[in-house]
């Protein structure tokens, strides 16, 4: 007999949604539906029909865990709807403030998984350890990007000013003096991950293949994102009724369901490992292993950039905001997966614009990962997936004739 | 007390001639900054330092001795020091920032340590604020009304401004001209007419010239880091002093001169409330 469990809202992750999972006799999962109930904002609509330098200020806005890929995402959507080619050393402090970020939000996860994985005993250590880096990687996006949470000085054509040759040398030994933190870090993370999940008070091994799914990964860089990678006729968007097949689910569902090729996909951590560095690991383990050492290798990066960067060099291109009307691609790998924004600027105003983000493509995902195990993985299966559903929620039906709301019970709670 | 909390008050000058040459008076700012710099008590100074536009500064993260010389001398208009402390910080990467203030800054940037509003991890790394005494400040377009157009001058040829004895002077390279200090008033910015604080009372150390002979300045020290600093400078041999009781006019114009900002300033905020007017304090 098939029974129904729903876990609602499902927790330690950014934003709200439901697992709702049919069980057979056993408690196996037979089908794994999750979807977001996190209401509508509409930023898109907020920043149609102004100056294009309002979209980066309000879409940092869309979510406070990633603030930083969203802002880059939407300046390198407008760069390339302006036609605008970003200075060698502007491009170098977006993603140095990039690789900080995401170390620092990988982190923020650890934080988030800790009672899952972490015995008492070390439960200190570990929350100090991810203090210790987030306080680090924090520090580096105040300087390069002049705020923490929502930085001010990404912008349009680039960044608003280079950092001076002291706070380069100073953040270069500061991230230097880091890489030993962050490699004990990772090892402990590694570790316990191996070493199974507390379940009901008892540590126990995670089974072999927990959370594995055989969908394509959706990954375009193995560090910043590339725009080339995204390509619109592959793209398709379609509305919740006609993914989930349950009705009130349909209905009930805050976000569309992205569709790369006419399928769902994976994004995030272990979808850059496979695609950029031959990694076959599939499921819970491989996503807690590969998010932890993506930290070594954003950190790696940031280190290469300090070296490189030139302080004196120009940081931001002139342009003309008028506008080609091309629709711009920006696309960023955020901590959760590639955060897409699509912008269109003309008449010096932006016409149009789209976030199609990190935690949307895995959506679709999640559910189905968590099949043919006993239900009460889970929830572990959707946290090692680590959604975050704020940026994640885009669907609002209204009238086309007066624009009013149609669907209002997707807002509720 | 009528020139605020003060631990000590001397006349001093910067014994570097360097310093003189380029200073105000007793060069004290510049010297103080410039010592804390060389001995690693601040990473860097926010100055007002020298624009392209004769006599309008702007604010400059000095990094280098002569970064802080070349913003030596009192501008008779505004430097927003305050907005560059930020930047300082952010982008400069400075973690020990010194600035140089007037009373009014001194207001904000005091509010923003106890209150970090805006200024996360920025107001914690203040450590060092050198006041100035001010009766008034000029916005940019009353100086050009009184130097091209009540001196007859310009303001690419003057090489110095002073507000001394009564009138406001501006040397150029061979006149010496001055204007009556009752012909400047209404000149100056509105909110200098509710302003109680002459001596830059919430500052660690303040100076101006009132109360010392030419070439000289009157120094309070106020807070424990000013005090210490300002010790130390004198201690290394950067600054002399005098005994502020040898000194003549001495403290008591400095108490005088403080005194009547702050009646003329409770008149004025007086007449203001009546009016309806809003008043910050």
């Amino acid at each position: 007999m098939s029974e129904r469990i729903v876990i609602s809202p499902t927790s330690r992750q950014e934003g709200h949604a439901e697992l709702v999972m049919e069980v057979d006799d056993e408690g196996i999962v037979t089908k794994g539906r999750y979807f977001s109930i996190t209401p509508v904002r509409g930023l898109e609509k907020m920043v149609s029909g102004k100056a294009p330098e309002t979209a980066p200020v309000l879409c940092q806005r869309i979510c406070g865990v990633c603030p930083v890929p969203h802002t880059l995402a939407s300046v390198e959507a407008l760069d390339d709807s302006l036609d605008i080619d970003v200075p060698r050393a502007g491009q170098l402090l977006r993603e140095l403030t990039l690789c900080a970020s995401n170390v620092n939000s990988h982190a923020i996860h650890h934080f988030l998984v800790a009672t899952d994985f972490v015995p008492e005993e070390l439960f200190a250590t570990a929350v100090d350890s991810v203090s210790e880096i987030r306080k680090v990687t924090q520090y580096v996006v105040d300087m390069v990007a002049g705020e923490g949470i929502h930085p001010s000085d990404v912008r349009i054509g680039g960044m608003a000013q280079n950092i001076s040759e002291l706070a380069r040398k100073k953040l270069y030994s500061r991230l230097k003096a880091l890489v030993p933190k962050v490699n004990a870090h990772v090892d402990l993370i590694i570790s316990l991950v191996e070493d199974g999940i507390v379940i009901d008070g008892e540590r126990q091994p995670i089974p072999k293949g927990l959370g594995a799914i055989d969908q394509p990964v959706f990954a375009s860089d193995r560090i910043y994102g590339n725009r080339d990678f995204f390509d619109f006729d592959r793209f398709t968007e379609i509305m919740p009724e006609s993914w989930y097949d349950d009705p009130e689910i349909g209905k009930r569902a805050c976000s569309t369901i992205p569709l790369y090729d006419g399928v769902n996909v994976e994004a995030g951590p272990r979808a850059r490992a496979a695609k950029f560095g031959g990694y076959t690991g599939k499921g819970v383990v491989a996503q807690h292993v590969t998010r932890a050492h993506e930290m070594k290798s954003y950190l790696s990066r940031a280190i290469e950039i300090l070296d490189e960067l030139n302080t004196s060099a120009p940081t931001l291109a002139d342009f003309d905001i008028r506008g080609t009307g091309k629709i711009g691609v920006g696309a960023i790998e955020a901590p959760r997966g590639l955060d897409i924004h699509l912008a269109q600027v003309k008449d010096g105003k932006t016409q149009f614009y789209s976030a199609l983000v990190p935690t949307t493509w895995n959506i679709p995902t999640m559910g189905p990962a968590t099949e043919g195990f006993h239900h009460e993985y889970g929830a572990h299966v959707i946290r090692a997936y680590d959604p975050c559903l704020s940026c994640a929620t885009h669907v609002m039906v209204v009238d086309d004739e007066d624009k009013s709301v149609v669907k209002d019970e997707m807002v509720k709670i | 007390m009528v020139l605020g909390t003060y631990k000590n008050a001397v006349s001093a000058r910067a014994t570097d001639k360097a310093i003189q040459k380029v200073s105000q008076d007793g060069g004290i700012v510049t010297a103080l900054l410039s010592y804390a710099l060389e001995e690693k008590i601040i990473e860097g100074a926010v100055v007002a330092g020298p624009s392209e536009t004769p006599w309008k500064p702007e604010p400059l993260v000095a990094l280098t001795s002569d970064e802080i010389i070349s913003a030596a001398g009192t501008k008779y208009t505004f430097s927003p020091n305050v907005w560059a402390l930020k930047e300082a910080v952010r982008s400069y990467g400075l973690e020990k920032v010194g600035t140089v203030a007037i009373p009014c800054q001194l207001q904000g940037i005091r509010k923003t340590q106890s209150y970090p509003f805006a200024t996360r991890f920025v107001a914690d790394k203040i450590k060092l604020i050198v006041g100035i005494f001010c009766m008034e400040n000029f916005p940019y377009a009353s100086l050009q009304t009184l130097i091209n157009e009540k001196l007859n001058s310009s303001l690419s040829l003057t090489e110095k401004m002073d507000i001394g004895k009564g009138k406001f002077w501006s040397y150029t390279q061979d006149e010496e001209l001055a204007l009556p200090l009752k012909d400047t008033h209404g000149y100056e910015q509105a909110g200098c007419n509710i302003c109680k604080d002459y001596t830059a009372e919430l500052s660690d150390v303040s100076t101006g010239s009132v109360g010392s002979a030419d070439g000289w300045s009157t120094v309070l020290t106020r807070t424990d880091a000013g005090e210490s600093i300002f010790t130390k400078a004198v201690d290394a041999g950067i600054i002399e002093t005098k005994d502020i009781a040898d000194v003549k006019p001495g403290l008591p114009l400095l108490e005088k001169l403080s005194n009547s900002k702050k009646t003329k300033a409770d008149a004025e905020i007086k007449s203001r409330i009546e009016l309806g007017l809003p008043v910050p304090f």
